[in-house]
C-alpha cells in the first residue's frame, strides 16, 4: 500500500518535473495540424479606429461686474459710490457674492455748522468696504416690455457681513440687501440694488449703530 | 506664385478649421415622446417650445441645473438637467452630463463666513484641498475687527475628517501654522504686531444641496511671542461653502 502511495507520488513529482523543464523550452512550438480554413477574407480593414471626442459643456456659473450709485454715509451725507461685484449661482435660487466699493464721505452737519471742527480728516473720509454675502432668488420671472418681449428677471436678497474702513479704522460691519436682476441677453444682466450697511461708530462720543444705506444700479456678465 | 496662394489657403482652411472647432457643441438626441423647453433656467419659467422624439438638441452652455439649447429649427431656451440626462448621443450612449462632485470625496473646497476671533468679530475665507476623502490641507485668510485693536490673520493646516462618509453631520480635526499682524485702534499700541500662530482644531462639517456645504470650526491658538509668557486665543467660526 505504502509503496503504491509512493510511486503515485514519483510519479506525480516527475510529472510535474517535466512540467518545470518544459515551462524552459524555448524551441519552435509546434505548428498545429492544420484545420479546414474558412474563406480567406478578401477585404483585410486596416482602419484606425476615429477617437471621437464629445465637445463638453460649459458652465456659466458666474456673474462678474460693475456698480455704481449713491450711498448715503450716516452723518456724512449722501455721495456717489462704484464698485465691483462677483457672484457664483450654485442652484437656481441660492448665489454667493462678494462686493467691493469705494466712496467719499462729505461733511457732516456738526462740520457744516460748526467749520473749526473736523471730525475725521481728509484722508479718513474714504469710504471703502468689502463684503461677503449669501442670496438667494425670491421672486424669479420674466418682464415684459411691449407684445414681442419679455425678459428673464429675479428679485432677490442678500445678507453679509465684511469690512468698512472709514474715518482710517476698520469696523466689522453687515449688509441686507435687495435685489433685482434684470437678464438684457442670456449673458448680460442689470442690477438695480439697495443695501444696507451697519456697523458700530462712536465718531461723535457715543457709540451706536449707523445705517449706511446705498441704491446702485450695474452691469454683469455671466460666464 | 502659386506657391504663395497654396499657402494662403491652406492657412485659410486652418483658420476657418480652427474658428470651426472652437464652435462644436455637444449634440444629443431626443429619446423620449418629447422634451420640453423653458423661457429660463428655474422652475417657474414655461415652456414655450417641445422638443420631438428623434430630434438632435445642440448643447450651448449649462447655468446652475439648467442647460441652454438650441433646437433643430433654432429655437433656443432651457432644458432641466434631469430631462437632458435622458438624451443619448448619436451614437446610442448615454448624454456626457458630467455628475454633481461627490461630496465624500470632493477635492477643493471654498468658501465663507462670520466668526469670533479672541472675543473679536471674524470674517473668514478659505480654500481647501484634499488630498484623500479624509485628509486636507485648507489655507485661511481672516480678519479679526475688534474695538481695541484689528487682526489679519493668515493660516494654513491640515485636517482629517474622521468619517467622510457622514453626509449631513462630520466631525473633523486639525493642526496648522499661521501668521497674525495686529493694527492697534485705541492706543496704547500692541507690544508686538505680529506674531506667528500654532493651532489646533475640532469642527464639523455637513452637505446642504448639490455643490453647497457648511462647516464649523472652533480652534485653540497657541501665539508665539517674545513676552516670556504664553498666550493662548480662542476662535470658533461657522461658514458657507462650495465645492468641486
Amino acid at each position: 500500500m505504502e509503496i503504491r502511495l509512493s510511486s503515485v507520488l514519483l510519479a506525480a513529482l516527475l510529472l510535474s518535473g517535466c512540467g518545470w523543464f518544459h515551462r524552459g523550452d524555448r524551441g519552435p512550438t509546434p505548428i498545429p495540424a492544420e484545420e479546414p480554413q474558412a474563406e480567406p477574407s478578401i477585404i483585410d480593414p486596416q482602419v484606425t479606429r476615429r477617437v471621437v471626442k464629445t465637445p463638453k459643456i460649459k458652465a456659466k456659473d458666474f456673474e462678474l461686474g460693475a456698480y455704481f450709485g449713491a450711498l448715503s454715509i450716516e452723518d456724512f451725507g449722501t455721495n456717489p459710490i462704484y464698485g465691483a461685484r462677483a457672484a457664483y449661482h450654485v442652484t437656481e435660487d441660492i448665489f454667493l457674492e462678494a462686493f467691493l466699493a469705494r466712496s467719499k464721505a462729505g461733511t457732516s452737519s456738526l462740520e457744516e455748522t460748526f467749520p473749526d471742527i473736523s471730525v475725521v480728516s481728509t484722508s479718513g473720509r474714504q469710504f471703502t468696504y468689502y463684503d461677503l454675502d449669501v442670496g438667494y432668488n425670491v421672486l424669479p420671472g420674466e418682464i415684459f416690455l411691449g407684445r414681442g418681449r419679455a425678459f428673464n428677471s429675479a428679485l432677490y436678497v442678500t445678507v453679509g457681513l465684511g469690512d468698512v474702513k472709514f474715518a482710517e479704522k476698520d469696523q466689522f460691519a453687515l449688509n441686507f440687501g435687495i435685489g433685482e436682476r434684470l437678464l438684457i441677453t442670456d449673458w448680460l444682466a442689470a442690477h438695480l440694488d439697495v443695501r444696507d450697511h451697519v456697523f458700530e461708530s462712536d465718531l461723535f462720543g457715543v457709540t451706536k449703530n449707523v445705517h449706511n444705506i446705498e441704491a446702485t444700479v450695474g452691469l454683469t456678465v455671466f460666464y | 506664385m502659386l506657391r504663395l496662394l497654396a499657402l494662403i489657403l491652406m492657412l485659410q482652411a486652418f483658420v476657418v478649421g480652427a474658428a470651426h472647432a472652437r464652435e462644436t457643441y455637444l449634440e444629443l438626441v431626443v429619446t423620449r415622446p418629447y422634451l420640453e423647453m423653458h423661457t429660463g433656467p428655474g422652475r417657474g419659467f414655461p415652456v414655450f417650445y417641445v422638443v420631438g422624439r428623434g430630434e438632435t438638441l445642440t448643447v450651448l452652455y449649462s447655468r446652475t441645473d439648467w442647460y441652454r439649447v438650441r433646437a433643430p429649427r433654432g429655437e433656443e431656451g432651457w432644458v432641466r438637467r434631469d430631462d437632458l440626462a435622458s438624451t443619448t448621443l448619436a451614437s446610442g450612449e448615454p448624454a456626457p452630463i458630467p455628475p454633481y462632485p461627490d461630496f465624500s470625496a470632493h477635492r477643493w473646497e471654498i468658501g465663507a463666513g462670520y466668526g469670533v476671533y479672541n472675543r473679536e468679530n471674524l470674517v473668514t475665507a478659505y480654500l481647501d484641498f484634499g488630498f484623500t476623502d479624509a485628509l486636507d490641507a485648507e489655507l485661511v485668510v481672516q480678519q479679526a475687527l475688534g474695538t481695541l485693536d484689528n487682526r489679519n490673520i493668515v493660516t494654513i493646516g491640515l485636517r482629517n475628517t474622521v468619517v467622510p462618509e457622514w453626509k449631513w453631520f462630520s466631525p473633523t480635526i486639525g493642526i496648522g501654522t499661521g501668521y497674525q499682524k495686529i493694527s492697534d485702534k485705541v492706543p496704547p499700541a500692541p507690544l508686538e504686531s505680529s506674531n506667528e500662530l500654532a493651532y489646533a482644531s475640532v469642527g464639523a462639517r455637513g452637505f446642504i444641496t448639490r455643490r453647497f456645504m457648511w462647516r464649523f470650526d472652533w480652534r485653540a491658538y497657541v501665539v508665539f511671542n517674545q513676552l516670556n509668557k504664553s498666550e493662548v486665543l480662542e476662535e470658533w467660526k461657522f461658514g458657507l461653502a462650495v465645492f468641486f
